[in-house]
This record gives C-alpha cells, sequence and structure tokens, in this order.
C-alpha cells in the first residue's frame, strides 16, 4: 500500500551545498556538512570554527618514528596545561579537542600506554586549543594533530601517499621532534636517521629563504628519558654524544632549534600478550613536557 | 766625624750576614713547607690513585677489592680503645640501633643505654606485628574492608609481619653525611660483596662518594633536612647496615601505612592512605600539591600515619629490600627488563592519585640513582635489647621488652 504524504523542500540546503567550505589543513572545497575534508581527511570542525569564531590559529605538529611517544606527549601535555594555572594554560576548543587527552590520560592511570595511533588520517585525533601565558597578553590558537608515526615515513618515502601529511607540514608554524633515548641510548641510530629525513623533508617542503622552514622553530625532544638520567642533566651534550647526525644537520639547515629531554614514565616493564611483548609503565612521573611547548610558544610569539 | 774605613767594612760584612742568615732562615722554613704540602699532597693522591686502581682491578678480582677495603681505615676521631668515646660517636651518628644490638649492648652504661633507647624512640615508631593484606586491592577498599573473596579477586594475599621499629622520616642529606663522613663507602663489610666492583662508581658530580645530586661530598645548602635522594638500592641498604638497621620489607612498610585492624579471621580494615581512604592532597607533597620538588622531611606533618610516621606518601619513593615482582600490577603475565627492587609511596612528581596509596607499589633497577628516590630504615623488635639487663641475657635469644614497650605491643 503506497501512502502519501508532503515532503517539505529545504531550498536553503540546496543553496549551502552550491558554497564549498574549503578545508583549514588543504584548503580543498567541502560541502558545509562535510564531516571530514574529501581531500585530506582532516576535520572540518577545524575550518567552521576558525570561520565562525574569526580566527586564524596556527598549526604546530609532534612528529616521530613510530612508537616515540607522539600521542603521550600531546596527551599529557594537554593534561598538565589543562590542571596547572601558574605556567602555560590550555583551554580546548571543541569537545574533540579533549579525546587525546582523555585517552591518554585513562590509560596512564591504569599503567598502560593508550593504543598506537592507526595510519587511516580519518582516526587521528586532532586538537584545537587556546593558550594563554601570564607573560602575555594575547592568547594563542592552536591546532595540534597526533599523527602516525608510520604514515608519516609512508610520506616521505613516497610524497603525495598522504596528502594531509603534506599539506599540514607546509603550513605548520613550528615542530616538536621526538627522538626515542632508549633507542639511542641501546646504540640504535634508526631513529637518528629518521629524524634527518624528516628534517630533510620539511626543508624540501619549503626552502624559502626568509620563511620557509630553516627559518621557523624546531624543538628536538629526546622522548622517555626517564630511563637516562644524563639526557636530562644536558640534553644538548646528550644530542652531541649519542646523536652526532641529527646534531650536525640542525646546525647546518636550522637557524631555530632547542634540544630539550621528556619523559613521563618513571619506569617500564613488558606486558606478555599473545600478540608479542607490550611496554607498560610502572609509575606515571612526568619531566620536561612543557619545556618545549613553552620554547615553540615563545619563538612564534617572535 | 768620619768612621774608619776598616770599621766600616766590618760594618757591611755583618748586615750582609745578618742579611743573609735572615734568608736562609725564610727560605729553610719555606723549603720544609713546600715538602711538607708536597707530601700531603703526593699521600693524598696516592690514596686517590690506589682507590682509582682498585676501582679498575675490582672488575676482575674482588678478593683485591677486599684487601683494599681492610686497607682503607674508617675516618673516625675517636680512638677503638675509648669505649666511651666509641659510644658518644655513635650515638651523635645516629647509630643508636646498632648500640642497642643484643652483641653491643653490655657495653653500654646505664645512662648511655638510656639515650640510645630515647633517640630509638625519638626516631623510629612502632609497628605491630600482625596481617597485612598486598597486592593492587584499592578497588576492593572503596568500602574500607576487605574479605578474604575480595583479596582473591584483586590478587591479593596476605602477609604475616613481626613486630618491627621504622623510621618516623625518611632518611636526610643530613644523616646520610654522617655516613659518607665515617667512611660508608669504604667499609666494604656493609656493602653486598657481588656489588663491590660498582661501589667504586657510586659518586656525586664531582666524583667525590655520596649521593649523583650531591656536589664535593655535600648536599646544597639548605637541603639538609630534605630526604635524601640519587643514591642506588646498595647504597641505602649500605647505611641501613651502618646505622645497625635494614631496609623495611614491603608487607612492613604497607602496614606501618595502611595500619589494618582484624574484623574477623576472614575479614579486616585496611586504609589506603596513612590518613585514611581517601585522597587529601594537602596530607602529601604530590604533583599538582606540592612547590613541585622534594622539600624538608617535617614538612605535610598532617600525612602522620597512625603509628607516628611521616611522609609514606609523597615526597620521595622509598626503597625496600624485597624484590619487585609481576605480581604487582593487575591482570596478566609481566616480564622486567631486568631484576628491580620494590619502590612505595610516591613522590613530588607522582601523577596520578591512585599511584601513591599504601598499596599501590612500583619497581627501579636496585643501581638507579633517581632523582624523587629516598629510603627509609627499620630493625625488628626482636633484633634490639629495649631494656637494661645482664650480660648473659642480653646475648641471650630473645630480648627482654621493657613494661612500656610490651604495653606498645599490646596496644
Amino acid at each position: 500500500m503506497i501512502k502519501e504524504g508532503s515532503v517539505q523542500l529545504d531550498s536553503y540546503r540546496l543553496a549551502q551545498y552550491s558554497v564549498q567550505v574549503p578545508c583549514y589543513i588543504c584548503e580543498g572545497g567541502n560541502s558545509f556538512d562535510a564531516e571530514l575534508c574529501r581531500h585530506c581527511f582532516a576535520p572540518m570542525a577545524l575550518a567552521h570554527q576558525a570561520n565562525s569564531q574569526k580566527i586564524a590559529p596556527r598549526i604546530i605538529a609532534a612528529i616521530g618514528a613510530s612508537g616515540v611517544g607522539k600521542t603521550v606527549y600531546l596527551g599529557m601535555l594537554m593534561d598538565i596545561l589543562s590542571r596547572q594555572s601558574d605556567r602555560l594554560q590550555m583551554l580546548a576548543r571543541g569537545a574533540f579537542s579533549i579525546t587525546l587527552q582523555q585517552i591518554t590520560a585513562s590509560a596512564l592511570a591504569r599503567n598502560e600506554f593508550p593504543h598506537k595511533t592507526p595510519n587511516e588520517p580519518d582516526r587521528w585525533n586532532w586538537v584545537h586549543s587556546q593558550v594563554r601565558s601570564p607573560a602575555h597578553r594575547r592568547p594563542v590558537d592552536l591546532i595540534m594533530p597526533d599523527l602516525a608515526g608510520e604514515a608519516l615515513l609512508e610520506e616521505i618515502d613516497h610524497p603525495h601517499t598522504y596528502p594531509v601529511i603534506r599539506s599540514l607540514l607546509s603550513k605548520c608554524a613550528g615542530v616538536l621532534m621526538l627522538v626515542d633515548t632508549v633507542k639511542l641510548q641501546s646504540g640504535i641510530h634508526d631513529q637518528d636517521y629518521f629524524a634527518m629525513k624528516l628534517l630533510t623533508y620539511l626543508i624540501e617542503l619549503d626552502n624559502h629563504p626568509k620563511h620557509g622552514w630553516s627559518q621557523r622553530p624546531v624543538g628536538l625532544v629526546f622522548s622517555k628519558a626517564d630511563e637516562c638520567e644524563e639526557c636530562f642533566d644536558d640534553p644538548v651534550a646528550y644530542a652531541k654524544a649519542h646523536s652526532a647526525g641529527l646534531w650536525q644537520h640542525c646546525n647546518e639547515q636550522f637557524k631555530r632549534f632547542q634540544f630539550f629531554a621528556a619523559g613521563v614514565a618513571g619506569g617500564c616493564a613488558y606486558r606478555n600478550l599473545p600478540e608479542g611483548r607490550v611496554r607498560v609503565p610502572l609509575r606515571i612521573e612526568p619531566r620536561g613536557i612543557i619545556e618545549p611547548f613553552e620554547w615553540l610558544i615563545d619563538e612564534l610569539r617572535e | 766625624m768620619r768612621v774608619p774605613k776598616i770599621r766600616k767594612r766590618w760594618a757591611i760584612v755583618g748586615a750582609s750576614a745578618a742579611i743573609l742568615a735572615i734568608c736562609a732562615w725564610i727560605h729553610l722554613w719555606f723549603a720544609l713547607g713546600v715538602i711538607v704540602v708536597a707530601g700531603a699532597a703526593f699521600v693524598a693522591k696516592r690514596y686517590r690513585i690506589e682507590l682509582r686502581g682498585g676501582k679498575a682491578v675490582a672488575a676482575q678480582s674482588a678478593s683485591l677489592l677486599q684487601s683494599v677495603a681492610h686497607a682503607i681505615t674508617p675516618r673516625s676521631a675517636a680512638d677503638p680503645t675509648d669505649t666511651k668515646g666509641l659510644v658518644e660517636e655513635m650515638l651523635a651518628q645516629g647509630r643508636y640501633a646498632l648500640l642497642l644490638r643484643k652483641q653491643v649492648v653490655s657495653n653500654l652504661s646505664d645512662e648511655q643505654f638510656e639515650r640510645a633507647r630515647e633517640a630509638l624512640s625519638e626516631s623510629m615508631a612502632l609497628v605491630p606485628e600482625g596481617e597485612v593484606a598486598l597486592g593492587p586491592i584499592d578497588q576492593a577498599l572503596e568500602d574500607g574492608k576487605l574479605d578474604n573473596e575480595e583479596l582473591a579477586l584483586h590478587e591479593g594475599k596476605i602477609v604475616r609481619v613481626s613486630a618491627l621499629f621504622l623510621d618516623r622520616f625518611p632518611v636526610t642529606n643530613l644523616q646520610f653525611k654522617e655516613f659518607v663522613d665515617g667512611g660508608g663507602y669504604e667499609q666494604m663489610s656493609i656493602w653486598d660483596p657481588h656489588i663491590w666492583p660498582a661501589v667504586l662508581d657510586f659518586v656525586d658530580q664531582t666524583g667525590a662518594h655520596g649521593p649523583r645530586m650531591w656536589k664535593h661530598g655535600r648536599c646544597e645548602k639548605g637541603h639538609e633536612q630534605h630526604p635524601v635522594v640519587g643514591v642506588s638500592w646498595y647504597e641505602a641498604a649500605a647505611y641501613a647496615r651502618w646505622v645497625g638497621k635494614r631496609l623495611p620489607t614491603d608487607a612492613e612498610w604497607v602496614k606501618a601505612g595502611s595500619w589494618p585492624v582484624p574484623l574477623s579471621p576472614t575479614s579486616r580494615m585496611q586504609r589506603k592512605y596513612p590518613w585514611g581512604d581517601s585522597m587529601d592532597r594537602g596530607r602529601c607533597n604530590l604533583w599538582g600539591s606540592g612547590p613541585g620538588r622534594v622539600v624538608a622531611v617535617t614538612d605535610y606533618a598532617q600525612g602522620v600515619s597512625v603509628g607516628g610516621i611521616r611522609q609514606l606518601i609523597g615526597n620521595v619513593w622509598e626503597w625496600t629490600s624485597t624484590n619487585f615482582g609481576a605480581g604487582a600490577l593487575h591482570g596478566g603475565d609481566f616480564s622486567l627488563p631486568s631484576p628491580m627492587k620494590s619502590l612505595r609511596g610516591g613522590a613530588f612528581d607522582t601523577y596520578f592519585e591512585n599511584q601513591a596509596s599504601c598499596h599501590f607499589q612500583s619497581g627501579e633497577k636496585p643501581v638507579a640513582r633517581k632523582h624523587n628516590v629516598g629510603f627509609r630504615c627499620a630493625v625488628s623488635m626482636c633484633d634490639l635489647v629495649l631494656a637494661q639487663v645482664s650480660v648473659t641475657d642480653a646475648v641471650g635469644p630473645a630480648a627482654e621488652l621493657h613494661e612500656h614497650d610490651k604495653q606498645e605491643v599490646a596496644a
């Protein structure tokens, strides 16, 4: 049996569909109700917030090899900044910006590290936040994605595989490059080479002498430094001693760079699972998390 | 008037001789001074060279190190034959527990014994014997009590603890300096033999013996009452032996903090924190509640336990004598990258409250010298003589308790 009924014609919707909304990351056109950019899979909420609040957030990224600790670093940074008020303060813009913090803090409180970030860009966590500091009157709006290390490596080896990474790093105002101290300490130099590859990729992306990557700030963070106290004592000396190639590369290619040490876990053990050994933290005592970010923000203000 | 020529010559010769004599005298003293200083420097250098040489050889031969250890005498001011002076020095160094040992107590006068006892009473708190539940049982303690079913569900276990004394405060920099100045790092008999090769590596930032954060064999000025940090488990154990004590076991530490009270044969009350069952950040130095660094051991007095022990939670993690095992964590099979010793209590930079409870256990490599790990000492009650008795009684199998101590244990 066929029922008759009236369907309201939402003509205004047709009008809205005819206007393309550019993605904040890749600037590709999207329909107004798209959740993710159809070109690069970045969340369209970033563009909508920028348009509605008439702001132009700056983009920074935490980059580094897979398993270096990007998710833990960003999640912990957000949690610390949202809990303390004497130094920098971070205010999340949009509910989606709290997801990364929530996932990280919940896992660490259970003595686990958060799951590995998937390679698919549509499953990445993005953070849009406003950062205030007592020393500066004007707040800074920031966009920080939690990138997958394997996707980064894939994009470097095969450019244009991940358009979102290329667009994002082109627009980035600065980066925090994470290097695994545990691997460096054990004499494995993969981290060193990967970091140099990434830095070379950045220079190739934009080599303009005035506003290219050579002029943008790069914070080099030795992650998991809790396993190596000497790294905390003097990160620069540690870089010279254990990562000489990276140290030399930065000196030659970048004008604004600084070495830091950071750690979240006080000690680690391994949980034996059917799929293999998984590293678990024995206690959480963050060190050196804020300093690289604080330095980067100060550099961006300049 | 003209002076005769010959007299003038004699005057010049005399004056020259006098000047020469004075110069010679000065030179003689100067030369003597140089010889003394050079000799002292040579001896000091020789002493260091022997130590460093010992370090190189130690890795190959422990027996040689032992001979080095015997060759080095502790820097003690007291004459070994002067018993009274020795006792006074040990009391000043805080080694009262050593004096109250059965084998030593007979050498004390009544007055010295009483002073040692007072020092014990002031510095250490009594933890009565009894059972304590161990394991990741915080969730089971939400209602403040724990029965055997809940315990099994949360992979906990019951351990029986004998009566002991536990330091009221963590060991301070000042106390540890007594150990360093008293030649603790050079008395190999108080160190685990297998760690001898590493002892010479336990140095401060200037290469002198001492905790990792110290410089020139002393802590930063104004930090004397801060808990000593940057010490390995072996250094903590050696200090404990030097003062006649030992590191507490895991069960003893938890019992002192959680103060269990049996309700029935299968059920008990046990605190999550020394002050009660809920976290109160005002009572302990944790991340976000303190100044973000180690504070003096006398701070945060409100966090005192029932037995009168301070700073069990927060400020610095504390080494215990127990091995850190896989059973410490929830759910599943764990493996450690290297053997670890158990840590308890959380530190000034512990981020999550659930990791700073009496039952949360962490671990660390025993040679690690972390910025936030200290220790406190314990001594079993049965190892001490707490009432002045005759020599034969003192060295007997069981130490007699003072009536007051018996009452304390009963309480």
